[in-house]
């Protein structure tokens, strides 16, 4: 069985481009459009690894990871934040609520795989 | 602090300071700077908002078609890639030999060597045919020379038997001549002529026979010596049309080796491409993000619109100028600190942004 990322973006094209990328690598894909759905989407499933944005709707991404890593089936989870947001404050703000790496936007599909492949 | 008032610290005047004319005077032009202010304001601001939504949606409209002809073109590529790789392999195990395989022909040049070999070796089997009928041919001629030599020693027993007759005929005449006594010779004289004519027809007969063979020879010869050139010029013109053959086959691999290698290169260039596309098709949420921030901006000018329209009314309504100008820059502070400073989109290029693993 092939490893199952979830992705989560308020951008559908974002989203979309995610897992096009991922897609062509071989690895089955969710979607969820902000941290309210994601929690909804990860619930009872066995993820490899979650990539999320920061800005978005209802939740953020620092909550969202927050969120996650509260929850013991997430706890060791790889998880990769993907923003616009390149600030080192923000990105310790990250680092504190658990992320696992940091991607600034826009991702080239060849690095994305490359960090994707390093952290699963 | 406030962009419109200036500096409210120590160092210099307030604002309220730098306008202290006599109470009263000033206002019908404060009400109507008021008024300009906040029409200004609002003007701008109804003029941008629906200008950045329409680009909002055709970009968003732009990067949605793109992304439907990004899956299509990649389906294609990947599609392509998996052609090329088959028509590889089918070569590959026909033509070149599958190594893993126990069965496999042992490629593409074994097998021309094996044709060839092959040729060569039907080409030795006619070549040694061709001696053996040549071989043949010598046999016929040394038959033809033996009856030729038959034929004139027949004439020779022709003549003899002529001879004989003659001289039967002659002993015949001496015998009349010598009558009684001459009788038995007659006799002897009459068997010799009867052996004489038999010699004659049997000669004859034979010099038939060896004429017969003679003909049967030289037919033979010529179908043997037919044969014997035929052979080889057919067996050369199938070797040289055979390794034509080989060569054709050898040239066609070559170019559809070449054809399937630059098929695997284009897909590759195309995959590359593709990269690119994901990577700038990542810009309508950037775009958007930014025209987003730019609303926002626009939703804080209308605030300061509606904060010089109060202005105006307070001042209409004949509140004293200090404290409805004191209340107007209050207003603007407020508004102005609780504007988002920061900007939506770092990335001020197309290039990927950095990588940091915890």
């Amino acid at each position: 069985m092939g490893h199952c990322i979830l992705t989560v973006d308020d951008s559908s094209t974002m989203r979309q481009m995610i897992t096009f990328t991922l897609k062509g690598a071989n690895f089955d894909v969710l979607e969820a459009g902000d941290g309210v759905e994601a929690l909804e989407v990860a619930k009872g499933k066995k993820l490899s690894l979650i990539i999320t944005d920061v800005n978005m709707p209802r939740m953020d991404g620092i909550t969202l990871v927050q969120r996650l890593r509260a929850l013991p089936e997430f706890k060791f989870t790889p998880i990769l934040v993907l923003t616009t947001e390149s600030d080192a404050t923000m990105k310790q703000k990250g680092k504190e609520a658990g992320a696992t790496g940091w991607i600034v936007k826009p991702f080239s599909p060849e690095k994305l795989l490359d960090v994707v492949n390093k952290v699963i | 602090m406030s962009r419109w008032f200036g500096s409210t610290s120590a160092a210099g005047p307030t604002p309220t300071q730098e306008l202290a004319p006599p109470e009263g005077s000033l206002r019908p032009t404060l009400v109507r700077l008021a008024a300009r202010e906040a029409a200004m304001l609002e003007g701008q601001v109804n003029f941008l908002t629906p200008e950045l939504l329409q680009a909002d949606s055709l970009v968003r409209e732009a990067a949605g078609t793109l992304e439907e002809a990004l899956k299509t073109l990649d389906r294609s590529v990947q599609q392509q890639h998996l052609l090329a790789g088959e028509i590889q392999a089918a070569m590959q195990s026909t033509l070149e030999g599958d190594p893993n395989s126990a069965t496999a022909s042992g490629g593409f040049d074994a097998m021309s060597a094996t044709i060839m070999g092959t040729l060569d070796g039907f080409v030795g089997h006619i070549a040694d045919i061709s001696q053996s009928t040549e071989q043949l041919v010598e046999e016929v001629n040394d038959i033809r020379d033996r009856s030729l030599r038959m034929e004139t020693m027949l004439e020779e027993l022709s003549e003899i038997a002529g001879r004989t007759h003659l001289l039967s005929l002659n002993a015949a005449i001496e015998a009349a001549h010598a009558r009684q006594f001459g009788a038995g010779f007659a006799v002897v004289a009459g068997e010799v002529s009867k052996l004489a004519d038999r010699s004659t027809a049997l000669s004859q007969t034979i010099q038939e026979q060896v004429n017969g063979t003679r003909q049967a020879l030289e037919r033979t010869d010529a179908h043997v010596k037919a044969i014997a050139s035929q052979d080889m010029n057919v067996a050369l013109a199938s070797r040289g049309e055979s390794e034509n053959l080989v060569m054709a086959l050898q040239t066609s691999n070559w170019i559809v080796k070449d054809l399937v290698n630059q098929l695997k290169e284009n897909a590759r260039t195309i995959t590359t491409q593709v990269g690119h596309v994901v990577r700038s098709l990542q810009f309508e949420d950037l775009v958007h993000q930014t025209l987003m921030a730019c609303l926002k901006e626009l939703g804080n000018l209308l605030e300061q619109a509606e904060a010089w329209k109060a202005l105006g009314t307070r001042l209409t309504a004949g509140e004293p100028e200090a404290p409805a100008l004191a209340a107007l820059e209050a207003r603007l502070g407020e508004i102005e600190a609780s504007r988002v400073q920061f900007r939506a989109v770092k990335s001020g290029s197309l290039t990927a942004g950095e990588v940091d693993l915890f």
